[in-house]
């Protein structure tokens, strides 16, 4: 079946055909929910979040340049909503003792067991994984977020390097280094 | 045994993925018609600004009764009172430099007099009665001078507590 693409659907879009937005919605929002939530690791912040860079993309629509691709461009907008949460977030713990960002971390990595194991070496590998993923969430921002750019969005070095608004080379500086720093936090198991 | 390298880059790419509980699709077009419905609340912020900066502006270059009890920027209250000669006028206005000689009528209290109620600042005015049209200085003010054509305007001082 002929499936329209993404640049004919905003064009459709900005000529008036608004309800086709909803196609792009649906088409993108399992990459984009999993890159916010990569980030904030919040589930319910995770859904707001990438509903409100949505409905930004929307209104921002008559400033998309062909280009770039548009899931590059939504990924551009997440990545803002994002940036604005963290502000927030920065804000409202400066006032409140609330722990800022990060909780939900546990029971993520049993779903994402391998099922051909045995079960003891399944158990280790679950908590070899959730250790792995709670040392992403300890990363910077910026190492955390090329980690999650790359392994979990699994884009090429020039796609994220479009979102990110840097060079190539130093998106691969910022992987290499946020792989030493993991390294360093998982220890000699992984050094 | 893996290699250290492999390892990490194994278990990072097996990070776990979440699924979306719902479609946000929906969601997005309601928020998207919401926010495209003109709303007052929306301009509430900028009414109530824009309105404080008029009122802001009426109380420094107007004599309008803004700020009636309180002498701000240094507006007096001053009641000037003129009874004619004349039996029943029909217009009796004031006219001064401090109304850039346009005549404001003033309001009948009896069948002779007249009165206004101005807002000026401290300083010195000049100023005559148009009674049926005809240029009458104050009778009730001691001092006069010369209107250049003639004539004579009175002269109002108001000073710094003058009421």
């Amino acid at each position: 079946m002929w499936e329209q693409s993404d640049r004919e659907i905003v064009r459709e879009v900005l000529n008036g055909n608004q309800d086709l937005f909803s196609i792009l919605v649906a088409r993108y929002e399992r990459p984009i929910f999993n890159y916010v939530y990569g980030m904030v690791r919040h589930r319910q912040d995770a859904e707001d979040l990438t509903q409100e860079a949505f409905v930004k993309a929307f209104f921002a629509l008559k400033t998309y340049k062909d280009s770039f691709e548009f899931s590059t461009w939504m990924y551009r907008i997440a990545r803002n909503v994002c940036l604005d949460y963290f502000r927030r977030q920065k804000i409202r713990s400066f006032f409140s003792l609330n722990t800022p960002v990060g909780e939900e971390k546990e029971g993520e990595v049993e779903d994402f067991l391998p099922s051909d194991k045995d079960p003891e070496e399944g158990v280790l590998e679950g908590e070899i994984l959730e250790r792995v993923s709670q040392a992403v969430e300890k990363l910077p921002w910026k190492f955390r977020e090329v980690i999650v750019l790359r392994y979990i969005e699994e884009l090429p070095y020039e796609e994220i390097a479009q979102i990110l608004g840097i060079p190539v080379g130093t998106v691969k500086t910022y992987l290499h280094r946020a792989k030493e720093k993991l390294r360093e936090i998982l220890g000699k198991e992984f050094s | 045994m893996m290699e250290g390298k492999e390892k990490l880059d194994l278990y990072l790419e097996r990070l776990p993925r979440v699924e979306p509980l719902r479609s946000f699709a929906p969601a997005v077009m309601a928020e998207i018609q919401r926010r495209r419905r003109p709303s007052y609340r929306r301009y509430k912020r900028w009414v109530v600004a824009l309105g404080a900066a008029v009122l802001f502006i009426l109380m420094l270059t107007t004599n309008l009764p803004l700020t009636p009890r309180l002498e701000l920027f240094g507006y007096r209250t001053v009641r000037l009172v003129f009874c004619s000669a004349v039996r029943n006028p029909r217009t009796v206005a004031v006219a001064g430099d401090f109304s850039d000689w346009e005549s404001i009528p003033m309001e009948r209290v009896d069948e002779n007099c007249y009165t206004l109620t101005l807002r000026l600042r401290p300083g010195k005015y000049e100023y005559g009665f148009l009674v049926d049209g005809k240029w009458v200085p104050d009778p009730l003010s001691p001092r006069v001078v010369s209107d250049g054509f003639g004539g004579a305007n009175s002269i109002l001082v108001v000073d710094g507590d003058a009421e």
